[in-house]
């Protein structure tokens, strides 16, 4: 177990830079995701770290070790990859004695670990089995059993889960976070998926073109995003976004440039924000039909998509798709006419996307 | 696969008939004529129904001392491709981790110069050096073939292999030459089998650098071939016999090995 301190990383290939300056420090027995597009660079920073690619400049430790320098093998890190990278000729036993048996563990002590991890993978009856005649979910276990017989100082994982279908993903996530809270090691998850990042992280990097974009636990980031880049990329559906400026006098509200006012109720936060161009931003979740007490924003109905639990409804407001998801059942069909609050939103300044104010109407 | 009609399938298999009888019919000449005696061979009209003697193989193992060919041939095949394999393996690995795409184009181009162009040289070289007539120089010179070839079906098929897999050993506490070793090698069954085939028959076939490198003591099979051809007559009985029982091995191996060879030359056409 140990800390991993990532201090102002750059890595250029030829002249392309990929990661900007990166710093991010990760306690000990931390779950952290990197998140982000693909193309931001959250792999290659893993790389990084497992060793795999060299550090262009800056310096990454892991526990109070400098590992620049270091062969992935003396890092003393695991790491699963997004196909597994099994070893197609060895059985699932061989496969995840592969690393003990290269740093000359006794034989008696390999049989012992390899039957704990295996036992705690649920592959006991499977240790003699070669990779292809295993499923998906039992190959990606596999993976896993390989990481943790080591008992490593860091679980590196590289978008281990998305070579698997929806459900096996959603088991595996959980099965993940599980093995996290059982070996208390620190972990470091790569994923283009901001769901998986939600739901198993301690704390979120979302990464994009090479430069951390925001660090916080998930609800941070979910309730204060930083920018409009992090509230467009966190939640799902995605946050509705309207340019304009706040209104305050005759009418107090947000005017976007399409054309939709969006009415808002007095606020000392939306003060001195008069005139400026801005971002609103709100979630699909926020937005409630107008009751008499409040006024809304008008929309046209195009899409009712119910689940069950909930109903997701795709309008247009003046030109723009404004998605909003009710958790009540809602009897609106397409072509009906709604008029929305917004109960929570945000404003980012439209030049920088930086965030200005959050506010509870 | 779509249903063939009864016509259709008899004029498929006429054509595969066809087809093949064109392509077999040399062989099929060199096989007869092996069996026939030196008139039988020269007569016109071609005579398809004669009196086969084994005469001529009588003279491909009795007279020549085809043994000893044979076995010169197995050594220099031997050697060449093991030696190729050796240096080869290494270098196609490189070649495809490291994408050394000039390092690759440069070893194809010695093996699309006309061998001929580097008989010269060796001659010089190798009758300076005292090596005319020596394992060495032939073994050299054949390295010139299989080298090549392992180096080219190798490293596109190690281009097949995912590099995570090497990755993975690394981080658990392998160095790269041993994930080569331990991971890599063990996976390339069918690469270096194709690459060995091919590599051993061209090894087997040559017949210019031996002609030019050894003597007495050197000389391998397909030299037995040209000892039938002096000044004065061909013996058409002795070559095509010689022949037929220099391809034996090469067919053999060929047929074993098939499946292997046809799943190495098209690795790495389709992603699978």
């Amino acid at each position: 177990m140990a800390s991993v301190d990532i201090v102002n990383v750059k890595k250029s290939f030829d002249r392309a830079e990929i990661l900007r300056g990166i710093s991010v420090r990760i306690q000990d027995g931390e779950f952290v995701v990197l998140v982000g597009p693909s193309g931001c660079g959250k792999s290659t920073l893993l790389r990084m770290i497992a060793g795999l690619e060299t550090i262009t400049s800056g310096e990454i430790r892991i526990g109070d070790q400098v590992v620049n320098e270091l062969a992935p093998r003396d890092r003393d890190i695991a790491m699963v990859f997004q196909n597994y990278a099994l070893y197609p000729h060895m059985t699932v036993a061989e496969n995840m004695a592969f690393s003990l048996r290269l740093r000359g563990t006794s034989k008696a002590e390999i049989g012992q670990r390899v039957a704990r991890a295996a036992e705690i993978l649920g592959l006991t009856t499977l240790l003699d089995r070669r990779p292809r005649q295993l499923s998906g979910g039992q190959r990606q276990r596999v993976a896993m059993g390989r990481a943790i017989v080591r008992d490593p100082k860091v679980f590196l994982f590289d978008e281990p889960l998305s070579n698997l279908d929806a459900k096996l993903r959603v088991a595996m996530r959980s099965e993940i976070k599980d093995l996290h809270q059982r070996l208390k090691t620190t972990m470091i998850y790569v994923t283009h998926d901001q769901i998986e990042a939600m739901t198993m992280a301690d704390r979120i990097v979302v990464m994009r073109e090479g430069r951390v974009e925001q660090t916080g636990g998930p609800l941070e980031l979910y309730d204060q995003p930083a920018n409009l880049f992090v509230a467009g990329f966190i939640g799902s559906p995605a946050m509705n976004m309207l340019k304009g400026s706040v209104e305050i006098g005759r009418r107090t509200g947000f005017s976007a440039d399409n054309g939709t006012f969006v009415p808002l109720p007095p606020s000392p936060a939306l003060e001195g924000l008069a005139g400026r161009a801005l971002v609103i931003g709100i979630r699909p979740e926020h937005l409630h039909i107008a009751g008499d007490d409040r006024d809304g924003f008008e929309v046209a109905v195009r899409i009712v998509e119910p689940t069950g639990s909930e109903t997701q409804v795709t309008a247009i407001a003046d030109g723009a798709e404004i998605i909003a998801l009710f958790r009540e059942r809602q009897t609106v069909h397409q072509g009906d006419t709604l008029r929305l609050v917004p109960m929570l939103y945000h404003l980012f300044d439209a030049t920088s996307g930086e965030r200005c104010a959050t506010v509870t109407a | 696969m779509i249903k063939k009609s009864i016509p259709q399938e008899i004029l498929f298999y006429l054509a595969v008939v066809f087809i093949s009888l064109v392509v077999l019919f040399p062989f099929l000449w060199m096989l007869s004529s092996s069996f026939k005696t030196q008139t039988d061979i020269i007569a016109w009209p071609p005579k398809l129904i004669f009196s086969p003697t084994l005469h001529n193989y009588e003279k491909v193992f009795g007279e020549q001392d085809f043994l000893k060919y044979f076995i010169n041939s197995t050594v220099v095949g031997g050697l060449a491709v093991g030696l190729s394999l050796v240096l080869g393996l290494p270098a196609a690995y490189s070649i495809s981790r490291f994408t050394q795409r000039k390092l690759a184009l440069f070893i194809l181009l010695a093996r699309l110069m006309p061998g001929i162009s580097f008989l010269m040289p060796w001659y010089i070289i190798f009758s300076r050096l005292g090596l005319m007539d020596t394992y060495v120089a032939l073994v050299l010179s054949h390295m010139l073939i299989a080298l090549p070839i392992v180096v080219w079906i190798m490293s596109s098929y190690f281009n097949s292999i995912p590099v995570e897999l090497e990755e993975s050993a690394m981080v658990d506490g392998a160095t790269r030459q041993y994930a080569f070793w331990a991971i890599i090698l063990p996976m390339s069954g069918p690469g270096i089998i194709t690459s060995v085939t091919l590599s051993f028959i061209f090894s087997w076939n040559n017949f210019m650098f031996s002609q030019v490198l050894s003597m007495e003591k050197t000389r391998t099979l397909p030299i037995a071939v040209y000892n039938f051809v002096s000044y004065a007559e061909v013996d058409w009985g002795g070559v095509m016999a010689a022949a037929v029982a220099i391809m034996a091995p090469a067919i053999l191996l060929t047929m074993i090995f098939q499946k292997f060879v046809v799943k190495g030359l098209t690795m790495g056409a389709v992603k699978g």
